[in-house]
C-alpha cells in the first residue's frame, strides 16, 4: 500500500516516543509499504514559538537568549534518546544547531524593528516543524531505513498567500510532490516531511492554520494519490462518545467524511473539517491510528457511511463553553432581511454563528456562540438594531448551556429519532433549551443547561445501545 | 453597551447612579442598556465582563474608597491605562479630575482608549483645553467619537444646540458666561453689596469654589470652555494657550457701583468672533438676556439668520454633568448603529 503518515505533537513528544515512531514506520515500511511521513512540531513547541515572537515584538531581548537555549536543549534531549548512532546523532545537532542559530536572528530582528507581521510570524512558527522533523528522519536512519526530510516547501506544496491560514494550490502542489517525492517512494525511500508549513509561490515560507499538519497529510495523500491517510495519534480512533463521560464508549471503526465532519466540531479528537476537504473530494480514505496500540486498527474515514452499518445514530458528542443568545423582536415579523441584519452585525464583528434555531412565528432567534464573545454580541446587537423603530425588542442570554449533537448518517429518513431522543432527555426530567436539525438529517443538536450536559450524554447513549457490539 | 469607567469622584459616582437608573429601565424607547464592565480610580479597579448589577453600584458607592477592595470584583493596583487595553468595552467614560498644566493622566487614558478602538465619553476639560484639535484627529483617524458634551454648560446642552439647532446657519459670534463660580461672586458682589475676598469666602462656604480657586476666578475654567466651543462650534484650531485672559480677582464694588449708575453690571464673559477669543470682565446691560445671576450658565449665538439665541441653564453639578455623559452615550449608540447597518465592508473588532 501506498501510505501517507502523520504523526502529531503528543506523538513524537520526547525522544522515546519519536524512537517508537521510527519503529513503527520502518515495519511498516519492511511490509512492502511505500510510506511518506509526515511529523508535527513536539509538544508544546509551536505555542512557545507564538509566546516568545510576541515577546519579541516588544523587544524582550533576554527573553529569547533563554528561549534558545531552552529549545536547543529539549531538541538535543530528544535526540539522545531517539537516536543510538552517534554519527547520526552528530548530524542531527548540526542540523538543529544551525536552525535554531537561524530562528535566534530572526526573533532578534523582530526585536529591533518590534513588529511581527503575518509573514515572519508564520517564519517564526515554521520551526517547529523543521526542529522535529531532522529527528524523525534521523531516528528512522538509525534503524537503517533509508530516508530523506523535506521542508513542507521543499516538498513541493505551494499555497496561496494567506499568511496563517494559507490553502494550497492543490493541481501545482500535486505536480511538484510528485516530481519530488515520487522517484523516492519508488526506490523505497522515505520522504519525512515537516507538518504545517509550506510557502507560497515565491517560495516565501506560510502555513496552513486550522488543520495544521492533518491538513499537511491529507494534502500530500491527494498529490501522491495514497491509497490511505494515517493519523496517528494518542487514541484508539473516534469514539461513540467521551468515554470520561461514558466509561462503555466504544471505538467506531468506519465513518463518512460527512459524519467525520459533524464529529470534529465536537472535539472528538478527530480532523479539522478543512484537513478532511482534499481527501473527500479525491476519495482518498483516512485512518486515525494510536501510536501506542498500533494493533487496533482504528476508525476508518470513507466516502460512503459502513454498507452494512444498521445503527441509526453512531454518536453523540457535547460541547461546551458556548452560550445561548436569544433575539426577540415583534418587528421581524414579516419583515424580509431582519434576519440578515442581526446575522450581518454580528459578522461584522467577529463573531461566529455555531447553531441557529428560529420558530416559524419569526418572532424570536436562538443562537449558539462562543461563551467568551456572549458581551460583544449583545452589546452591539442592542447598539445597531434595538431601538425605538428598531427590528429587536430584547436580547437575552443564557451563558451556563452545553450543546449535544447526536450523529449519524442513517438518521436519514429514519423515522422516531428526535422522538426517541428527546423522550429520554424528558424521562431524566432535563429540560431543553433549544434544538435543531439540518435538513441533511446527519446530525440534530439540541441545548440544555451545562449541569445536565453528562447526564443527557449518558442517557442517549444509553438509549441507542452505542456501548454495544 | 459596555463601559469603561476612569474616575471615581463626584462626576464619576454621578454616572453611576444615573446609568443604574437607566440600565434598570432599560430605556426601551432608545433601546439603550448601558452597562458599566469596569470602574477604574487611583488605587486600582472593579471588574466585572457582563457589567456591574445596580445593586453592586450602589454597593460600591456606600463602601466607599478604595473601590478595587471589593471582594467579588476587586483588581487592586491595576492601573487605568491596563483597564483601558485588557478590558472589552465599546465606551471609555473618561471622568478624571481637571489638571490644565499637563492634561494627565487624562489624556493617556483618552489615547489609550483610541489606539484599542473604545470610543470616549469626557466631562474633563484639560485634555481638550490643552491638545483638542490633535485629539479630534486622532480619534477620526482611529475610527472612533470623541464626546463632551458635560464639558460646556454642564446640564444646559450648549454643544448640542449650537452644532445640531443651528445647523446649516453660520454662527458669527459666541458670548457667554461659563463658570458658575465667578457668576456667583459678582452676583454677592453687586446684589449684597460685599467685597471681592467677602463673596470667595461665601462661595467657598457654599461649595461652589474650590479652596484653590485660581481655575475659576482666574478665569481658566471660562478659557477651557472658549476652546473647546472655538475648535467644535467654530471650526477654529486653537489651545488654551490662544486665548486672552483676566480673571475678576481685581474687580472692585466700586467698579460694580459705576456700571449699575448705568443700568449695567459687570460679568465674566467669555467671547468668540472673528478676532482673538477672549475671557475677561465685561460690563453689560442688566437688561440683556446673558445677563443672569448665582450660578447660572449663560451664552448668546449670534447667526447669520436666527439672529440672537441664547441658551440659560445650570453649568456645574454632578448629576447635571451625569447627564451629559448620558447624552453623549445616546448619541454614540446612534452613531455607531447607523454605522453597522450602512456599512457593507467595514468590520469594527
Amino acid at each position: 500500500m501506498k501510505l501517507v503518515m502523520k504523526f502529531g505533537g503528543t506523538s513524537v513528544g520526547s525522544g522515546v516516543n519519536i524512537r517508537h515512531v521510527a519503529g513503527l514506520v520502518t515495519k511498516y515500511a519492511k511490509e512492502n509499504n511505500k510510506i511518506a511521513v509526515v511529523v508535527s512540531a513536539l509538544a508544546g513547541v509551536t505555542n512557545s514559538l507564538i509566546e516568545t515572537s510576541f515577546r519579541a515584538q516588544k523587544s524582550d531581548e533576554k527573553y529569547i537568549q533563554t528561549f534558545t537555549k531552552t529549545l536547543l536543549a529539549k531538541h538535543t534531549d530528544a535526540i539522545k534518546e531517539a537516536i543510538t548512532s552517534e554519527i547520526i546523532q552528530k548530524e542531527v545537532i548540526e542540523i538543529t544547531e544551525k536552525n535554531i542559530a537561524e530562528l535566534e536572528k530572526i526573533l532578534i530582528g523582530i526585536c529591533y524593528i518590534g513588529e511581527l507581521t503575518p509573514k515572519s510570524k508564520d517564519y517564526v512558527m515554521s520551526f517547529g516543524e523543521r526542529l522535529s522533523a531532522p529527528i524523525v528522519w534521523g531516528a528512522i536512519k538509525d534503524h537503517s531505513t533509508q530516508t530523506q526530510w523535506f521542508t513542507g516547501k521543499d516538498a513541493g506544496i505551494v499555497t496561496d498567500s494567506n499568511f496563517g491560514d494559507a490553502d494550497p494550490l492543490m493541481n501545482y502542489t500535486t505536480h511538484l510532490v510528485r516530481e519530488r517525492l515520487e522517484p523516492l517512494l519508488e526506490r523505497n525511500i522515505i520522504p519525512v516531511v515537516t507538518g504545517f508549513i509550506a510557502a507560497n509561490q515565491d517560495g516565501i515560507v506560510t502555513t496552513v492554520g486550522r488543520g495544521g499538519s492533518d491538513y499537511t497529510s491529507t494534502i500530500l495523500g491527494v498529490a501522491l494519490q495514497a491509497d490511505e491517510v494515517w493519523i496517528w495519534t494518542d487514541v484508539d480512533g473516534i469514539m461513540t462518545t467521551d468515554p470520561k463521560i461514558v466509561p462503555t464508549a466504544k471505538m467506531l471503526s468506519q465513518l463518512s467524511y460527512k459524519e467525520a465532519t459533524e464529529m470534529a466540531i465536537f472535539g472528538a479528537k478527530a480532523m479539522h473539517p478543512r484537513a478532511l476537504g482534499p481527501v473527500s473530494k479525491a476519495n482518498v480514505p483516512v485512518r486515525i491510528r494510536n501510536t501506542n496500540n498500533p494493533e487496533n486498527s482504528g476508525t476508518l474515514i470513507t466516502k460512503e457511511p459502513q454498507a452494512d452499518a444498521k445503527e441509526v445514530t453512531k454518536a453523540v458528542a457535547m460541547l461546551k463553553d458556548v452560550a445561548m443568545l436569544n433575539v426577540y423582536g415583534a418587528a421581524m415579523v414579516g419583515a424580509p432581511g431582519s434576519y440578515a441584519k442581526v446575522f450581518d452585525v454580528l459578522g461584522k464583528n467577529g463573531i461566529n454563528v455555531m447553531m441557529i434555531s428560529a420558530a416559524a412565528s419569526e418572532a424570536n432567534i436562538s443562537m449558539i456562540i462562543k461563551r467568551d464573545l456572549l458581551g460583544r454580541a449583545i452589546s452591539n446587537l442592542e447598539i445597531a438594531l434595538q431601538e425605538h423603530g428598531g427590528i429587536i425588542s430584547e436580547v437575552t442570554a443564557e451563558d451556563d448551556v452545553a450543546v449535544i449533537a447526536t450523529i449519524g448518517a442513517n438518521m436519514k429518513g429514519a423515522l422516531g429519532v428526535a422522538s426517541k431522543i428527546f423522550s429520554a432527555v424528558a424521562k431524566k426530567g432535563i429540560n431543553i433549551r433549544m434544538i435543531a436539525q439540518g435538513s441533511s438529517e446527519l446530525n440534530i443538536s439540541f441545548v440544555v443547561k451545562e449541569k445536565d450536559g453528562t447526564a443527557v450524554v449518558q442517557t442517549i447513549h444509553e438509549e441507542f445501545n452505542l456501548g454495544k457490539q | 453597551m459596555r463601559i469603561i469607567l476612569v474616575g471615581y469622584g463626584v462626576v464619576g459616582k454621578g454616572v453611576t447612579t444615573i446609568l443604574a437608573q437607566k440600565y434598570a429601565e432599560k430605556v426601551k424607547d432608545y433601546g439603550f442598556n448601558p452597562k458599566i464592565v469596569a470602574i477604574a480610580d487611583i488605587d486600582g479597579a472593579v471588574i466585572n465582563p457582563r457589567g456591574l448589577s445596580p445593586e453592586k453600584l450602589e454597593a460600591i458607592k456606600q463602601k466607599g474608597y478604595p473601590i478595587s477592595a471589593d471582594p467579588e470584583f476587586g483588581n487592586p493596583g491595576i492601573n487605568a491605562l491596563e483597564v483601558i487595553e485588557s478590558v472589552e468595552a465599546e465606551v471609555v467614560v473618561e471622568v478624571t479630575p481637571v489638571n490644565i498644566q499637563t492634561a494627565e493622566p487624562a489624556i493617556s487614558h483618552i489615547t489609550k482608549a483610541f489606539k484599542t478602538g473604545k470610543h470616549v465619553v469626557t466631562t474633563n476639560k484639560g485634555p481638550l483645553a490643552l491638545a483638542m484639535p490633535a485629539l479630534t484627529e486622532l480619534a477620526e483617524y482611529n475610527n472612533v467619537y470623541l464626546r463632551f458634551s458635560g464639558t460646556v454648560g454642564g446640564g444646559t446642552p450648549m454643544l448640542e444646540f449650537a452644532k445640531r439647532c443651528l445647523a446649516g446657519d453660520r454662527i458669527k459670534a459666541i458670548r457667554g458666561i461659563f463658570n458658575g463660580t465667578t457668576n456667583y461672586i459678582l452676583t454677592e458682589m453687586s446684589q449684597n453689596q460685599v467685597g471681592f475676598q467677602d463673596a470667595l469666602a461665601s462661595a467657598q462656604k457654599l461649595g461652589y469654589a474650590e479652596r484653590e480657586p485660581s481655575m475659576d476666578i482666574d478665569g481658566f475654567d471660562t478659557a477651557c470652555k472658549v476652546v473647546i466651543l472655538s475648535n467644535w462650534i467654530m471650526g477654529k484650531k486653537i489651545t488654551l494657550k490662544d486665548v486672552d485672559r483676566t480673571g475678576i480677582r481685581d474687580i472692585t464694588l466700586q467698579t460694580l457701583t459705576e456700571a449699575a449708575k448705568r443700568g449695567n453690571t459687570i460679568k465674566l464673559i467669555g467671547s468668540i468672533d472673528d478676532n482673538k477669543p477672549t475671557v475677561k470682565p465685561t460690563e453689560i446691560a442688566k437688561t440683556h438676556p446673558l445677563c443672569v445671576s448665582g450660578v447660572l450658565n449663560a451664552v448668546t449665538f449670534s447667526t447669520e439668520y436666527a439672529g440672537e439665541q441664547t441658551l440659560v441653564g445650570r453649568g456645574a453639578g454632578s448629576i447635571e454633568t451625569a447627564g451629559a455623559v448620558l447624552r453623549d452615550l445616546l448619541d454614540i449608540k446612534h452613531k455607531l448603529a447607523n454605522r453597522m447597518l450602512n456599512s457593507n465592508s467595514e468590520s469594527y473588532k
